[in-house]
């Protein structure tokens, strides 16, 4: 079975101007990910893997070229129109985990669904779940400052899932951490993708986390340069069935737990 | 007054102390014997955020210009108080009256006071002023003149539309429909008017004189037999007046409205910074009859000096009984009219403190924003080996330097008002007072007190943050 | 119910208030329909400005005294605006000599005056009047002092307050419980049950006999007497005349704080016994008639008035002139006129701008610390409009919650510790401040903070994503 792209990438072209400087970022890019797939942006300083990933999360646009996201050509949203869609569609990681220090775990957790229209008993049966699915809940009224650094990178993921969006975007989301809390991100990203089937893109360049993913794809200077695919990483199929069926509600998969 | 200079003083005093420390510690840096956190430090520092330098500073800015302004308003008081009297003259109201306008001086003995022996005379005549003091409420008529609406001010014969830019308005046979306001015109009635001026040290424009002894003249473009009051006025109610005839001001020879009569300027009084500015002098007998009011209110006497002055005052006020006076040296009797100016200077100073405590707070923010974004520039200062204290100088210094360029800017700015011409009453108690026209006088005590204020605000706003930056440990910073 | 019925009326009377109310009721349904919404931007708002607790205390500090000092000064023009305001029914005409101050008549004018100098049956009769003399005096004729010097108010006391009374002397009542009675005073309708009791007593016992005198309490604590004391005093502007005088009450605290008044009998009895020694007249005889209130219906009513009265050959020397107590009030205060003007349109403008200015300050300066975060937001889907909703927010809370503080301590403060501000002003003893304080401290916090936030909060809708996390990255 052949899953749909997600993403679909065509002649995307970015460039940014340093004043009369014209740099080029992406050249070119042409790019298809499957639904479900937990896909790896490698390549050093400066090769566009950051640009491509805000571009894909509809933070930036790009100068040409089209770029579909489900099935939404997100190129051509003003930037309401993209803010409201990120809401629906995109979860993201970040490096520096960058929740509120005001705020609770919980409430971390709980600023993207205030977006949605929930009546608050929904929002705080969805926010519960997603801290369960990252092991948190134990944590719920910890400001961010009383946690380590693991544990809110785990809030960072939570915040990121609990809206149910078609696509996680992972910028270097082990970058700050230590090797054994890296380790634990990185299975919980790959337990997500199990469970719940999300389409995962993370940017590192760590090859031990880029080791866990799928498909990795290397990027320099703009344009992609090689790909490999979890077959050519894991030889035996260590992350067991790679493509699976459709996307699954984070709801449905806790409920399954015993 | 005794308590503004004191407070004055203190500030003074106590900013002299600060500044000669402040001097004490960059002479010392300069010459080597201290290490210095460089200064050009702290200048780049206020550039890299001139938004939030420009916002604190402006705020020092509007505080001190306006308290520049409200003391220069204060200021003009003062002045126009201090140059009334003359050091000389006695002025003698009635037992019991502490204003010009409450006194009743009757007939009784009262020219006895002619024959004192302190008084000095002129050309075989005694200097001594007999002088009626008289307010007039005086309305500003108005009407609506039919063609454009507007409200215009007429005299009471409605000759004219003065002061109305539209020439094809019709002119003057529109009724008058109401008053816009009214002044109040001070009269004096004098029996002689040349021995009056000799005493108050006046004399007249080039091309005015006083008024006849009869006190009237034909109405200029009047029928015959219709006749206008003599008067000489002061030059600051000649600008008042003035825009009513569509003039800048009243010129010898110009005809204005006073009570029911008509009255003609026969001169202008050169009155400039002195309470007689706003007043109409005339015949005695002339005031006396127009506004039912036949007793001399003020005798005004010139001695030889202050010294005499004072002696006569204190003999009148003890011996003479035909009736009992209130004699007092003028310059004594107009300082008692700064009641009024202290008052004013109470409430402003009340104002101006709670307003410092909104630009200290100001600049306490603006201060722990630099040394929160710049704790790790402490921490690196601390690490390269300098002392706690030296941190605090310099961010002390920041925030000084910032209260110093605001306050230089709102002191420029307060000087725009220089000049500026106000109404006001000075009075020595409610009820009574002089209806003045001042001029605003921000002169140098004012000035220096605005600098002393904004940098007074700068090194309280300054301080806190700056023992905070103090108090940061240098590990701890560079975290 | 019918009084239910009045205040709607009243209320419904100005557009102003009904256009409040609706904003007020609409701004209330927001509140109700998105509550979840708003308490959690409140929350977030609250907690923003809990994180640097010295800048939100510092910013609010300075928002307090600074609309502590507007609040001060709009009193003062408020006061002045509303006693110059020109009503237009139940007006109080005021007669005064006509060319002099201060104006002193004969007190022969005193009754046809009051009756508005009414001949024929059709002309138009005011339905109160009221005389004024003014004698001024002292408790110590040798030393004379702030403290020992008394104004009092020579007046008919029926005219200050006359409550309506059974044969048994208990007041009586409209069938709402209110007291029956009549004042020409401003301000006295406002007094409670008890104080109304309490001034009609005295002003019965003055009439009873006219050497008892009723004293603002302020004014008696100066004086450094009591109620029950008696005294002497030695006139000043009335020569040679010495009034014993018994204190039989004091006014409530309020506007005639400083205020003493007595009967207008007893100073008119006391020059003619100084005539009937000396064989001539005493010289103040012709002069002891300072002013007349008349009460009218209304404008029209005034305006025939006071032609009655100016045009009558009765009143030709001196001359009188009849006009509404607040255009006499706004021709006094012209003198003063550019002072109010440096006031209303120097100090207050330049005060809001500083307020503005420190608040744009401190947000501008939260606003550069949280630029990141602003970029999470962002990133998780918030609308730039709903980023400078939060960062606005965040400033007028505080501003309106420091304003609101202010207005209320002020009133507090000032009006019941301090006894209203004394500003050297007119005969205004003290300015009062309205309890409409309490909603100009919250809109001059909420302005300053909107003026002084709108700025930054742009800059924080305008945060680039992509730009900051490149930077942090």
């Amino acid at each position: 079975m052949i899953p749909r792209p997600i993403v679909q990438i065509e002649g995307l072209h970015k460039s940014f101007s340093r004043g009369s400087e014209k740099i080029d970022v992406l050249i070119d890019l042409t790019l298809d990910v499957p639904e479900g797939e937990f896909l790896a942006l490698m390549g050093p300083s400066g090769s566009g893997k950051t640009t491509l990933l805000n571009l894909i999360a509809g933070l930036d646009s790009p100068t040409s070229g089209t770029l579909i996201v489900g099935d939404q050509e997100i190129s051509r949203m003003s930037e309401t129109q993209l803010a409201r869609w990120r809401t629906r569609h995109v979860g993201f990681v970040f490096q520096f985990y960058h929740l509120l220090p005001v705020l609770t775990a919980y409430e971390n957790v709980e600023l993207p669904l205030l977006l949605l229209p929930l009546s608050a008993a929904e929002r705080k049966r969805q926010v519960l779940t997603a801290l369960d699915l990252v092991g948190l809940s134990n944590r719920l009224s910890h400001r961010p400052g009383q946690l380590s650094g693991g544990q809110q990178q785990r809030v960072g993921i939570a915040r990121a899932i609990v809206t149910d969006p078609t696509l996680i975007v992972a910028d270097e989301p082990t970058g700050d951490l230590d090797s054994k809390s890296a380790e634990e991100i990185l299975d919980l990203l790959v337990e997500l993708k199990k469970g719940l089937n999300k389409t995962i893109l993370m940017v590192t360049h760590d090859p031990r986390a880029a080791a866990r993913a799928e498909r990795v794809l290397h990027l320099e200077k703009g344009r992609l340069v090689r790909e490999t695919s979890l077959y050519d990483l894991h030889p035996g199929g260590l992350n067991g069935d790679a493509v699976t069926s459709s996307p699954r509600r984070m709801e449905d998969v806790v409920r399954e737990q015993p | 007054m005794e308590f503004i200079t004191l407070a004055f003083r203190f500030a003074t005093y106590s900013l002299a102390l600060l500044f000669a420390a402040l001097l004490l510690i960059l002479g010392l840096q300069m010459v080597g014997v201290l290490k210095k956190v460089p200064f050009s430090y702290n200048i780049r520092n206020l550039f890299v955020r001139w938004r939030i330098t420009l916002m604190t500073a402006l705020a020092f800015t509007l505080v001190v210009a306006l308290m520049t302004v409200m003391l220069a308003f204060v200021n003009g008081m003062y002045k126009l108080t201090a140059s009334s009297g003359v050091p000389g003259n006695v002025i003698v109201l009635a037992d019991g009256a502490t204003d010009e306008l409450f006194s009743n001086l009757g007939f009784g003995d009262i020219k006895q006071l002619e024959f004192h022996p302190e008084i000095v005379k002129q050309d075989g005549k005694p200097l001594i002023s007999w002088e009626l003091y008289v307010v007039v409420n005086q309305p500003i008529l108005v009407r609506k003149c039919p063609k454009c609406g507007e409200l215009v001010r007429v005299n009471r014969f409605g000759e004219k539309l003065l002061e109305h830019g539209e020439p094809s308005c019709p002119g003057s046979d529109l009724p008058i429909t109401g008053t816009r306001g009214r002044r109040f015109i001070q009269v004096r009635g004098l029996e002689d008017p040349v021995i009056s001026a000799a005493v108050h040290n006046l004399d007249l424009y080039e091309g005015g004189e006083w008024f006849s002894p009869a006190c009237v003249a034909p109405l200029p473009g009047g029928r015959s037999g219709q006749f206008a009051v003599q008067a000489v006025i002061g030059e600051g109610l000649a600008r008042e007046l003035g825009p009513d005839q569509g003039k800048k001001s009243l010129e010898v020879g110009d005809v204005f409205d006073l009570g029911p009569n008509r009255w003609i300027v026969t001169g202008i009084l050169r009155s400039a910074g002195s309470t007689f500015d706003s007043e109409v002098w005339t015949k005695f007998q002339m005031a006396g009859e127009l506004f039912g009011k036949n007793t001399y209110t003020t005798c005004v006497m010139r001695t030889e000096g202050p010294e005499q002055a004072a002696a006569l005052a204190k003999d009148l006020k003890e011996n003479f009984k035909s009736p009992a006076v209130n004699a007092t040296p003028e310059p004594e009797y107009y300082a008692s009219l700064n009641s009024t100016n202290e008052q004013f200077l109470g409430a402003i100073l009340i104002v101006v403190a709670i307003m410092a405590i909104g630009g200290v707070f100001g600049i306490m923010n603006t201060m722990f924003a630099a040394i929160a974004q710049r704790t790790k520039d402490i921490g690196v200062l601390r690490i390269l080996g300098f002392a706690p204290w030296q941190i605090l100088v310099s961010f002390f210094l920041e925030a000084v330097l910032l209260a110093f360029l605001g306050g230089l800017l709102g002191c420029a700015l307060g000087l725009l008002a220089n000049g500026w011409t106000a109404s006001s009453i000075i009075a020595s108690g409610p009820g009574g007072g002089k209806s003045v026209v001042l001029k605003l006088v921000v002169d140098g005590p004012i000035l220096l007190s605005g600098m002393v204020f904004s940098l007074v605000m700068g090194c309280l706003g300054g301080l806190l943050p700056a023992l905070s930056a103090m108090r940061l440990k240098p590990l701890d910073a560079v975290r | 119910m019918s009084n239910l019925d009045a205040w709607i009326l009243w209320y419904l009377d100005s557009p102003w208030r009904v256009i409040g109310a609706a904003v007020a009721l609409l701004v209330f349904l927001l509140l109700v329909v998105y509550r979840d919404d708003w308490f959690f931007y409140a929350r977030l708002m609250l907690k923003s400005l809990r994180r640097n607790l010295v800048r939100t205390a510092l910013t609010s500090i300075a928002t307090f005294v600074l609309v502590l000092v507007v609040t001060m000064v709009w009193t003062v023009l408020y006061v002045l605006d509303r006693v110059t305001a020109e009503k237009s029914q139940d007006l109080k005409a005021i007669v005064t000599e006509r060319w002099q101050i201060p104006s002193q008549m004969p007190f022969s004018y005193a009754q046809p005056l009051s009756e508005g100098a009414a001949k024929e049956t059709n002309d138009v009769r005011p339905s109160d009047s009221m005389t004024w003399t003014f004698v001024g005096g002292t408790l110590d004729p040798a030393k004379r002092t702030r403290e020992n010097i008394v104004f009092f108010f020579a007046m008919d006391p029926a005219k200050l307050m006359r409550a309506e009374r059974d044969e048994r002397g208990n007041l009586i009542r409209t069938k709402t419980g209110k007291i029956v009675f009549n004042t020409m005073m401003d301000d006295l309708d406002q007094l409670s049950d008890s104080e109304i009791d309490l001034l009609d007593q005295a002003c019965r016992e003055m009439e009873k006999d006219r050497r008892k005198v009723v004293i603002g309490k302020e004014r008696l604590a100066q004086m450094n007497k009591k109620v029950g004391e008696r005294f002497t005093l030695h006139c000043i502007n009335y020569p040679f005349i010495e009034l014993e005088m018994e204190i039989i009450g004091e006014f409530p605290d309020g506007r005639y704080n400083q205020s003493a008044l007595m009967h207008r009998d007893y100073i008119l009895d006391a020059m003619d016994a100084w005539k009937r020694k000396n064989g001539r007249p005493h010289p103040m005889a012709e002069k002891c008639l300072n002013l007349v209130w008349l009460r009218v219906p209304d404008r029209e009513a005034f305006r025939r008035v006071a032609e009655q009265i100016e045009e009558s050959p009765d009143f030709k020397s001196p001359a009188v002139k009849c006009e509404t107590a607040s255009s006499g009030i706004a021709a006094f205060l012209d003198a003063y006129r550019d002072l109010l003007w440096g006031m209303r349109y120097l100090l207050v403008p330049a005060i809001l701008v500083t307020m503005s200015l420190v608040i744009a300050n401190a947000i501008s300066i939260s606003v550069r610390e949280r630029r990141t975060e602003m970029a999470v937001l962002k990133v998780l889907g918030y609308r730039p409009g709903q980023v400078l909703i939060l960062v606005l927010g965040e400033a007028l809370l505080l501003g309106v919650a420091a304003g609101l503080a202010s207005a209320a301590a002020s009133i507090l403060f000032i009006n019941t510790y301090l006894g209203g501000i004394k500003f050297p002003i007119a005969f205004f003893p003290a300015f009062f401040i309205p309890l409409d304080a309490l909603w100009w401290g919250p809109a001059l916090g909420a302005l300053t903070a909107f003026v002084g936030s709108i700025l930054p909060a742009w800059s924080a809708r305008q945060v680039k994503v992509a730009e900051v996390f490149s930077k942090i990255s």
